[in-house]
């Protein structure tokens, strides 16, 4: 090893891009001092099913893992405390309980949190393994393990479910509920097209058509202006304000709050980080962030545009983000020209209906196969005559053949 | 030992899903020109890995982040942990043969042998 390689890494956050740094560093043979702070006192676990597959009932916490439990990782787990304060001079973090910890290099990777409606809960503040606390009784949001356990315990059959947001959570929120028969499943968002400012409007369109033929219902484009509960403190109805500023109320046994996720770095203000007007810490394109020994992964973390077509990815964060940049900053702590971030690969369920995106979806939409009655169709995304994404509905042969003969697996770099 | 197709049948690089095993394998023909055999059905969750991309003698599923190794069946990173088995294959007189392995399949939670 080269002097230049720190000696020790702390990870902030016990989640994807914590756990896949931690595991590309040993991979490649680090053996430094490994420790990772998590806010929940789970062990990292994979989120994506947490909308889908466990809601259903066929995945269960255990499936979740990551770790693989005959080979685990080695490192030290500080788990059930969140990081509350950061000394960028001593590269020190100290956590809620007092006690801090310290190493050559800190990567911070503590996601994002889901946001709940208006005058609801905590205000500003990051809430972290529980941020359902100030809903009503039978309203959920679904950002961690725990969200998703309540959800799931809760009685959505024969209920009427409210679905707030128009991201994709919120509309595989609304597939699940369809799949544990929900009686009435109504999704509120202030788009008439949910999606369409992601994956454009034909995508967006195929998607609306797939949820309208379940059964989902979609609330005229409305704002969530809060929630009613009853004087037990049970929910009671959805508050909407539509577009026209007119009031209504959405009558709900279920809320299901989609309405995105903000970055859980409000402990770092006065750290000195640079932040994006959405609160993500602003990276170089290797992760490196404005403070020295400092780096940033996943949902929490912005990075600098690069490669063939430099576009900024939107707030919000997928997974394959979050392990492409644990891949890029293990490879540059361990002081190997890091590889280029590969473009964007994000996927997605509804209704059984697998959707998956590579590339930029930007430009013009072509459809190259199938179609929106048959939930299966292929876009291929170009601007100025060039492709520069596709989308695809159960069409993973293509849209992998499309993503990996642009863009190989980065290759894991020796220590 | 049973023929599961032709050589022909096979493309470099690409996977051929066979159905008419219980779980379905998958066969493939690497760029290299190695004909190898293994489940089809991810560990992670139900996708065919015969519609994945082959390098490096692995093949990483079409859905999510997991590479299998062809040899030894083992996943190189999350989301999948457990390993597909590996089938023994074979090409005699361009026809392919497999040798199903005895050992019990590692199927992803949702999915059953019917
Ligand atoms: C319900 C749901 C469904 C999803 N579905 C998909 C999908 O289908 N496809 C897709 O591409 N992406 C999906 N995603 C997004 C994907 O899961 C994320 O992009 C990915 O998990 C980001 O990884 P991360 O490590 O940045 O954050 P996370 O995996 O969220 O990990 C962050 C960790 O940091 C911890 N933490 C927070 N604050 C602190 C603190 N102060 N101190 C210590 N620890 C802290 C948190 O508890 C958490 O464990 C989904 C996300 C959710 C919530
Ligand atoms: S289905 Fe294969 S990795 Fe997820």
């Amino acid at each position: 090893m080269t002097a230049s390689i720190p000696g020790s890494v702390l990870i902030v956050g016990a989640g994807l891009a914590g756990f896949q740094l931690a595991a590309t560093l040993r991979r490649s043979g680090y053996d430094g001092e490994i420790e990772i702070l998590g806010a929940e006192p789970h062990r990292p676990y994979d989120r994506p099913p947490l909308s889908k597959e466990f809601l259903t009932g066929t995945m269960s916490a255990h499936d979740l893992g990551l770790d693989d439990p005959g080979a685990p990782l080695q490192a030290r787990w500080s788990l059930g405390a969140p990081a509350a304060a950061l000394d960028p001079a001593t590269l020190t973090v100290r956590t809620s309980t007092g006690a801090t910890h310290r190493a050559e290099a800190v990567v911070l990777a503590t996601g994002c949190t889901p946001r709940i409606p208006a005058g609801m809960g905590p205000a500003g503040a990051d809430s972290v393994g529980g941020g359902a606390a100030g809903l009503p009784e039978g309203a959920f949001v679904l950002g961690c393990l725990d969200d998703a356990v309540a959800l799931r315990q809760a009685r959505v059959a024969g209920a009427r479910v409210a679905v707030l947001g128009g991201g994709f959570i919120a509309l595989e929120a609304a597939a699940t509920a369809v799949a544990r028969q929900a009686a009435e499943v109504t999704l509120v968002a202030p788009e008439s097209l949910p999606l369409a400012g992601r994956i454009g409007a034909e995508a967006a369109h195929a998607l609306r058509e797939l949820h309208l033929r379940h059964g989902v219902r979609f609330a005229p484009p409305a704002r969530v202006h809060g929630l009613s509960a009853d004087a037990g403190g049970r929910l009671r109805a959805v508050r909407l304000q539509h577009a026209d500023g007119a009031r209504a109320e959405l009558r709900a046994d279920i809320a299901i709050c989609g309405l995105g996720a903000a970055p859980t770095t409000g402990w770092l203000a006065g750290t000195g980080l640079a932040f994006d007007g959405a609160g993500r810490i602003l990276c170089d394109a290797a992760g490196r962030t404005s403070l020295p020994g400092v780096w940033a992964a996943g949902d929490c973390a912005n990075w600098e545009p690069s490669g063939p077509v430099p576009v900024p990815r939107p707030a919000g964060g997928h997974w394959q983000d979050a392990v492409d940049h644990a891949t890029v900053i293990g490879a540059a702590l361990l002081g190997s020209g890091p590889p280029a971030l590969p473009p964007p690969y994000f996927w997605s369920e509804q209704h059984g209906v697998r959707l998956q995106a590579a590339g930029h979806l930007i430009g013009h939409p072509r459809l190259s196969a199938g179609g929106i009655e048959t939930a299966d169709l292929l876009l291929v995304y170009e601007l100025d005559g060039q492709e520069t994404g596709i989308l695809g509905m159960d069409r993973p042969r293509e849209v992998t053949r499309w993503r990996r003969g642009r863009a190989r697996r980065p290759a894991v770099v020796a220590a | 030992m049973r023929r599961v197709c032709a050589l022909n049948d096979l493309e470099p690089g690409e996977g051929l899903r066979i159905d008419d095993t219980s779980p379905p394998i998958a066969v493939f023909l690497t760029e290299e020109g190695t004909v190898h055999a293994i489940d089809d059905t991810c560990t992670h969750q139900d996708a065919s890995l015969a519609a994945g991309w082959v390098e490096d003698c692995r093949v990483e599923c079409p859905l999510h982040a997991s590479a299998f190794s062809l040899l030894t069946g083992e996943a190189d990173q999350p989301p999948a942990r457990r390993p597909v088995r590996v089938h023994r294959a074979e090409v005699h007189d361009g026809e392919v043969w497999v040798e199903v392995s005895t050992a019990a399949p590692n199927l992803p939670p949702g999915v059953t042998l019917p």
